[in-house]
């Protein structure tokens, strides 16, 4: 489903944000991309829906070519995937509902299709009861289930999630994790991206660690640091 | 901060409109007058009535002249007497200064001057006159004003835009964190800029509309004013077409908003 083959992140100010990173993401796994902060986790899935072009290497998202995509093409491949940030990118003047609409009214769906999928989508992260409510309404907690409905709107078969729990309280965050794990559970391939280690250790599942910028380990069920059980930390 | 734009598209477009009402004006009247050009063939006082017919044998004989009309020295003070009446007053002249004349009139106005000086060398022509001068000298004002003219109105129609432009960017900023989420959720760039290149035509369009009313407005008052000032010259009001004219200032109202705000979007949508 995703690819990576030796790819590598130049920043212009000379910052090299991945060092030939090579991955493999299969259909429908659910996968940990961890490490501390500036290794490389965001601009990895920066990578992954083009808001940059990696500097060396073959990216491919769902067989597509993303390194060798035309900015013109780019809107197409967002609407295959969905994003979700740990700042929510909510729109502060709609509501729930025309927010999570507005990913389908870009793509210039037919308002019959956003009726029926709307909805869909705030049952799955339970927040059909908010639909007229607005952003600064909600708590950190509704307002990342909003910006998750609004990112499986479009029915993608991708989710990427930067930080998704990185504003929010442990319970809420707990309930994010769990919403993406069901959303896992429907066939949907899942990354996320995070430096929370309670999360990753209590989720088991696979684990890709950066550091300076190339992957140090990669385990299935693994923990936030290699397995050498919860709590320890790797030398080096 | 629209009104700005809005009053910099209308005053620009209140001279351009202004600036092309008077060019075809001009434009026709220096036609009009190139069309009318007569030859005036003065006939020599001493010419005689044979050298007179011989003259007249030789103006039908050229292929270049389509009309010739003999006006004999009485009807031609008359005539001078209509058209001077008011300014002159010709009631003083004693004697009749005026020769017999032939006015001719050639179907190409490009050959008078060829014309004119073959007649001047036929046997019993006193002198030979159209009115070169006037003409020249009025199509070379014309050339002039439209050269002036188009250079303000380039610069003026590039400071509306720039105007519309900066606007539209200022727009643009505002909204940039929305914009930011429309393109992360896969909208495409036509779809980001339409409301905006959509907002630059109406300013653009409502800056027309504020210049075709001043315009009007300026012809209704000005314009009589000019034809009481200006009696002898021959201008031709209906010749302006004018809703093509107020056409073209819309198209141009609304081209000069739409492409502004164009590379204003545009330039943002670079990142």
């Amino acid at each position: 489903m995703i690819s990576l083959r030796g790819v590598s992140l130049l920043y212009p100010n000379g910052v090299r944000a991945l060092d030939q990173v090579s991955l493999e993401i299969a259909k429908g796994e659910f996968v940990f991309l961890v490490g501390h902060s500036g290794t490389g986790k965001s601009s990895l899935l920066r990578l992954l829906y083009r808001e940059a072009p990696p500097t060396t290497g073959e990216i491919t998202v769902d067989g597509i070519r993303v390194d060798r995509l035309p900015a013109r093409r780019v809107p197409a491949l967002r609407r295959h995937l969905g994003v979700v940030f740990q700042d929510f990118k909510l729109l502060p003047d709609k509501t729930v509902w025309e927010n999570v609409a507005f990913a389908m009214q870009v793509t210039g769906a037919p308002t019959k299709e956003i009726m029926r999928q709307v909805p869909r989508a705030l049952d799955l992260v339970g927040l059909s009861h908010r639909s007229r409510m607005y952003p600064d309404e909600l708590s950190g907690g509704e307002q990342q289930r909003t910006a998750i409905a609004r990112a499986l709107v479009n029915n993608p078969k991708i989710l990427l999630c930067d930080e998704p729990t990185g504003n929010l309280d442990p319970a809420n965050t707990t309930e994010i994790v769990d919403l993406l794990l069901r959303i896992n559970l429907k066939g949907t391939t899942v990354v996320v991206a995070t430096h929370n280690q309670a999360v990753v250790d209590r989720m088991r599942r696979r684990v890709v660690r950066l550091e300076n910028g190339k992957i140090a380990t990669d385990k299935e069920r693994g923990y936030y640091y290699l397995g050498l059980g919860q709590g320890q930390v790797l030398s080096g | 901060m629209q009104l700005t734009a809005i009053g910099t598209v209308a005053v620009t477009l209140m001279l351009l409109g202004a600036f092309l009402f008077i060019r075809t004006t001009l434009a026709d009247l220096g036609n009009g007058m190139l069309q009318q050009i007569e030859i005036s063939v003065y006939v020599d006082p001493n010419a005689t009535p044979h050298e007179i017919a011989a003259l007249r044998a030789s103006f039908r004989a050229d292929p270049r002249i389509a009309s010739v009309a003999f006006i004999p020295k009485s009807e031609g003070l008359k005539e001078l007497r209509d058209r001077t009446r008011g300014v002159i007053d010709t009631s003083l002249l004693t004697e009749n200064p005026l020769p017999d004349k032939f006015r001719v009139r050639v179907h190409d106005p490009a050959l008078v001057p060829a014309v004119a000086a073959d007649l001047r060398r036929l046997t019993g022509v006193g002198n030979v006159v159209y009115g070169q001068q006037v003409v020249q000298r009025l199509l070379r004002l014309g050339e002039v004003l439209r050269r002036v003219g188009m250079a303000l109105i380039a610069l003026f129609l590039v400071v509306a835009g720039i105007i519309i432009s900066n606007t539209t960017r200022i727009a643009v900023y505002a909204r940039r964190r929305e914009i930011g989420i429309m393109q992360l959720v896969g909208a495409t760039n036509m779809y980001i800029r339409m409301p905006f290149i959509c907002e630059g035509l109406v300013v653009g369009m409502l800056g027309s509309a504020a210049a075709v009313v001043l315009l009007v407005a300026a012809r209704e008052t000005l314009w009589p004013r000019m034809l009481e000032a200006l009696p002898f010259v021959q201008f031709n009001v209906a010749s302006v077409d004018v809703p093509s004219l107020i056409l073209q200032l819309f198209l141009v109202g609304g081209i000069i908003g739409a492409s502004a705000a164009w590379f204003a979007v545009g330039r943002h949508l670079q990142t």
